[in-house]
């Protein structure tokens, strides 16, 4: 893995992290709860993909890659569906 | 006859790390799956328990796991290119960051316990407490691991050691939002 990559990577992580911390202040201050539980699981299906790829090597196994996103994809959309069944407290 | 590779040869590094990998994230995939699903039960006293969280020491955990599988990354690709002391460099600092983790993580749990919170306050925490106190135990064992590889630093032994390491990162990234964030 180029070391390039690697630093880009990190960078992507540290903003998508951001970009959580930043939807949790939102939702301090009355962002829907629904429409902030749905961007933070995207946030977190973003974070965890480029750690797939970028440092545990799958973006040279693309066929593994497909699967481990596929799932995980299917997961978080898994979790999403409890988070909204479940109702959001406002 | 040239025999094809096979799917599995595609995979990085061991094929047994990826037998971990997946299975540990069986494990905690079906552990936040029944967090979320227990708290269909009681909505608001899931919402009310997670403010009792402290959310900015774990987004601050978070950057420093994603730093730390950052500098693990490093180290596999500065001794494949043969810098072996800038490798063992980055692997020591990645698990030093690994004990940051968990002395931010120690001061959230004497944090509870001050305020008389444990694992049976409720079901909100008993869950918390299992699934983050599962997780810090594979820090720990993570970071034993990196000293380990940088002791033995075979390029081999790093690309597994490194890989461990992701999967608590990766662990952690689906882990933080559902118990911290997801109120």
């Amino acid at each position: 893995m180029k070391t390039d990559t690697l630093s880009k990577a990190w960078i992507w992580l540290i903003a998508l992290s951001g970009g959580s911390a930043v939807v949790a202040v939102f939702v301090e201050q009355g962002m829907d709860r629904r429409i902030a539980g749905s961007v933070i699981l995207a946030l977190a299906l973003l974070k965890s993909r480029t750690i797939l790829s970028r440092y545990l090597g799958l973006s040279e196994a693309p066929s593994w890659r497909r699967g481990f996103n596929m799932v995980l994809t299917f997961y978080c959309v898994v979790l999403l569906g409890l988070y909204l069944i479940g109702g959001s407290v406002s | 006859m040239n025999e094809q590779p096979s799917l599995l040869d595609e995979l990085p590094g061991e094929l047994m790390i990826w037998v971990l990998i997946i299975s540990e994230l069986l494990v905690f995939g079906a552990g936040l799956a029944a967090f979320l699903a227990v708290r269909l039960t009681d909505p608001i006293g899931f919402a009310e328990a997670q403010d009792h969280l402290h959310r900015t020491g774990a987004a601050l955990n978070t950057i420093v796991l994603v730093t730390s599988g950052f500098l693990a990354a490093k180290a596999l690709h500065w001794r494949e290119v043969a810098q072996r002391a800038k490798a063992r460099f980055a692997l020591i600092s990645a698990a030093a960051l690994g004990v940051v983790f968990l002395i931010i993580k120690g001061m959230e749990y004497a944090d509870k316990a001050a305020l008389g919170i444990g694992p049976e306050t409720n079901a909100f925490f008993t869950f918390y407490y299992l699934l983050t106190g599962f997780h810090a135990a594979h820090v720990v064992a993570g970071i034993v691991i990196l000293l380990l590889v940088t002791w033995k630093d075979d390029p081999r032994n790093i690309e597994t050691g490194a890989q461990f390491w992701h999967m608590v990162d990766l662990v952690w990234v689906i882990l933080f939002p559902v118990v911290y964030l997801l109120g």
